[in-house]
């Protein structure tokens, strides 16, 4: 799809990811054993053609850089196209950081406009799916569309989401964001949007002028009735990232094999960075039960429900259950883990002990040592 | 001559071996491109032993089946062999005017490509040959080579002197010198067999290439021609001792046996880092393995993509394959993409390429000891499928 650029919001203005984000963007938060979240949106965009990407970051954007270098993991290392990178800019008096997707649109209006793509493609980085964008574009197009809105069914939680509702044809009829938790699944936005280029800079430049800054509260919801737009319902399997316990959640559903054959062979190939790991070997002690497993690790122990990182060694006598162990965790001789989220680089010392709860898993801050 | 393209030593790793022996495991894929330790194949050795010695130009001959050969080095990216002077380059032969023809032997591979090594204007040619599995510093050979002023350096390996005859020795005075090349000696004098390994001043090789080329009797073979005229005219050749591991994977018994050997740290094969020395491979972008609740694995190999619902034992199983529940492998190699159903018993086995071993099927079986230094692997050929509940006896091979 020649006709179809796309800008990436590497951070999200309105997660909660704590601790995990501290040392990275959401884009580069590790996923499901051996992926950036960003690996989910980049490599969608190449299934379907699209390779001129933007990537607007706010702040700790090394480790996105270090992770995408040049592109050529997802074949993006192109002489016309590919991906660049915009670090966090100053452009208002205050000197702050950009204040949502209507000033970080604003301030990259070079990028869009130089280009000759007809349409933009905007997606935040929080959403691993995999799914064929043409099938969006060819949508889009049918209905003459100015905004599709891709959307998945979800309950509501206490992270914001912009609840979606359309007639029978798609046309969103009803919009509007919510933070309070509900156990009825509805159809919410996954911050996926097709729009016209020039549209989007026209709404950009007028939002922005007048001081609006949120793409979702400022520009969507206020205009249900003067724009049409329609909902695209993602098939499939869809997680959306923006709390610990989203995180914790998303990671040990691909457990389900339904799940994870839908999220990395659903429509293409998901590519991430190549980093030439040995593969994963089991010694005489391992004991392994439903388990994602990552390649590079060393297990001599027992491991369950849990989903290990590139790299992770478990020795002898130690036991991990329900919990995230990321690269390079070093689970030394009887200690326990369970109900945990240990990030990059964390060692597990001898006989230690790390118990969180199902519904407060702990999180082990990248690089410490218990 | 452009002196940016120079290069001190140029890689040529000859690739064209048919494998014969391998028999339908390289059917339709040459040696060096048969799968390998979980997700490498043969030849990501000797590149990455290039890349990892700081050689940054390799020249592959190839010209037996060499489509998925020439796929998977594309452009040398996965070995960091993609450069701007330099790289990899795959070299298979060619016509010249009216004139043009396959490689006759080894020595024949690299004639037909003087005019390739002569653009980088080299001092030095390293030669290897695609089939070993082994890492070495080939920067310590060369250092070697050039403290001892040599015209050509022969990497040698001490091998047990029962198996001695079946190896090209060579017999070194105390200073590590050679004064005699034997090709299989039935009454050997010393273990120091020859890996295929060699280093030369490329305006001596050159030379004894353009003779050899003259000579209709030769075989245009490194080791019964170039080594034997060298010696004879008595240029300086000297051995380089290795002291690691080093396999010739030509058989299927000695393939499946450096399988094995990735599980016993006794064998001194150690594909794991060292430093930020890697074994390089063209990477498949599958997801992470999955474990099932109903599996067993233990002394075992497992690469990305692979799902296990069975129980693994002292086996390896590459990207992408899948053991059903209630399935068994024991002592086996599964290769990419390959399928054991559902109650399937492998043993003793190497299960080819997306091969499919149907639900209750029996393959091979469990060996205490070889025969005469020979395992009886059952053999399952690429794309092969062992309908279910059949059977394939120990040493069989079927495709």
């Amino acid at each position: 799809m020649n006709n179809v650029m796309s800008v990436i919001f590497a951070s999200d203005y309105e997660n909660k990811l704590n601790e995990l984000t501290v040392h990275r963007t959401t884009a580069s938060l590790p996923f499901s054993g051996r992926y950036r979240l960003i690996d989910f949106a980049l490599s969608n965009l190449v299934n379907a053609g699209i390779t001129q990407i933007g990537i607007v970051t706010r702040s700790n954007y090394s480790s996105l850089m270090d992770h995408i270098r040049m592109g050529r993991d997802w074949d993006l290392n192109r002489k016309n196209s590919g991906i660049s990178i915009f670090p966090p800019f100053v452009l208002n008096a205050s000197r702050e950081m950009y204040k949502g997707k209507v000033e970080a649109l604003f301030s990259i209006q070079g990028f869009i406009s130089h280009n000759d793509e007809e349409y933009v493609l905007l997606t935040n980085s929080n959403v691993a799916m995999n799914i064929d964008l043409e099938k969006v574009y060819d949508f889009h197009i049918e209905k003459g569309a100015d905004i599709t809105i891709l959307t998945h069914r979800a309950c509501p939680t206490t992270s914001r989401r912009m609840v979606v509702g359309s007639d029978e044809n798609g046309r969103i009829n009803d919009l509007y964001i919510t933070e309070t938790p509900d156990v009825n699944p509805v159809w919410v936005g996954v911050n996926v949007y097709l729009v016209k280029k020039d549209l989007l800079m026209d709404l950009v430049v007028k939002y922005y002028a007048r001081g609006f800054y949120d793409l979702e509260k400022d520009i969507l919801t206020k205009n249900v009735a003067e724009l049409k737009l329609y909902e695209y319902r993602v098939e499939g399997h869809v997680a959306v990232i923006d709390d610990v316990k989203s995180y914790y959640n998303e990671n040990l559903a691909l457990l389900d094999s339904d799940k994870r054959n839908k999220l990395f062979y659903g429509n293409g190939v998901i590519y991430t960075k190549v980093k030439d790991s040995v593969p994963t070997v089991y010694r005489e002690n391992a004991a392994v039960k439903n388990s994602l497993i990552a390649d590079g690790c060393d297990i001599d122990g027992t491991v369950e429900n849990s989903v290990l990182f590139r790299g992770v060694k478990v020795a002898k006598g130690a036991v991990i259950r329900n919990s995230i162990i990321m690269e390079n965790g070093n689970i030394q001789q009887n200690a326990q883990v369970s109900y945990a989220i240990t990030d990059k680089d964390v060692t597990i010392s001898d006989g230690r002990t790390i118990a969180g709860y199902e519904t407060y898993p702990v999180v082990i801050v990248k690089g410490k040592t218990v | 001559m452009n002196k940016r393209n120079n290069k001190e030593c140029v890689a040529m790793l000859l690739a064209g071996g048919q494998g014969t022996r391998l028999g339908v495991l390289t059917r339709n894929v040459a040696k060096p491109a048969v799968p390998f330790g979980g997700k490498y194949r043969i030849i990501d050795f000797p590149l990455s032993n290039c890349i990892n010695s700081g050689i940054d130009t390799v020249g592959v001959l190839t010209q037996y089946q060499p489509f998925e050969l020439n796929q998977y080095i594309g452009n040398g990216q996965p070995w960091d062999l993609d450069r701007l002077s330099g790289g990899v380059y795959v070299l298979p032969p060619y016509m010249t005017g009216k004139a043009g023809e396959w490689y006759k032997g080894t020595a024949n591979a690299i004639y037909q490509n003087i005019m390739f090594i002569d653009r980088f204007n080299p001092q030095y040619v390293l030669v290897l040959s695609g089939d070993h599995i082994y890492r070495m510093d080939y920067a310590a050979m060369l250092a070697q080579h050039k403290r001892n002023h040599a015209d050509c350096t022969i990497a040698v390996y001490k091998v047990p002197i029962e198996e001695a005859s079946r190896f090209g020795i060579m017999n070194t005075n105390e200073d590590g010198s050679v004064y005699e090349f034997e090709e299989k000696p039935k009454h050997p004098k010393s273990t120091n067999a020859s890996m295929g390994i060699y280093i030369f001043n490329w305006s001596v090789l050159r030379r004894y290439l353009i003779e050899d080329e003259a000579n209709p009797d030769s075989e245009n073979d490194f080791g019964k021609n170039i080594i034997p005229n060298m010696l004879k005219d008595g240029c300086k050749l000297w051995a380089h001792r290795y002291e690691g591991y080093w396999k010739d994977v030509g058989t299927i018994s000695s393939l499946w046996e450096a399988n094995m050997d990735l599980l016993d740290e006794s064998s001194g094969i150690n594909i794991a880092a060292e430093g930020s020395n890697k074994i390089y491979a063209r990477n498949a972008a599958e997801p992470p393995q999955y474990v099932a609740d109903t599996a067993v694995i233990k002394h075992a190999i497992v690469s990305e993509g692979a799902t296990v619902f069975g129980e693994v034992r002292d086996s390896i199983i590459s990207h992408g394959a899948h053991v059903g529940a209630g399935a068994k492998v024991i002592g086996s190699v599964v290769l990419p993409g390959a399928k054991i159903a559902n109650g399937a018993e492998v043993y003793y086995s190497i299960i080819g390429e997306n091969a499919v071993v149907g639900a209750g099927a029996k393959v091979g079986a469990i060996q205490t000891a070889p025969v005469k230094g020979e395992w009886c692997i059952a053999v399952v050929g690429p794309n092969v499928e062992v309908k279910d509940g059949g059977r394939v006896e120990a040493g069989d091979m079927i495709g």
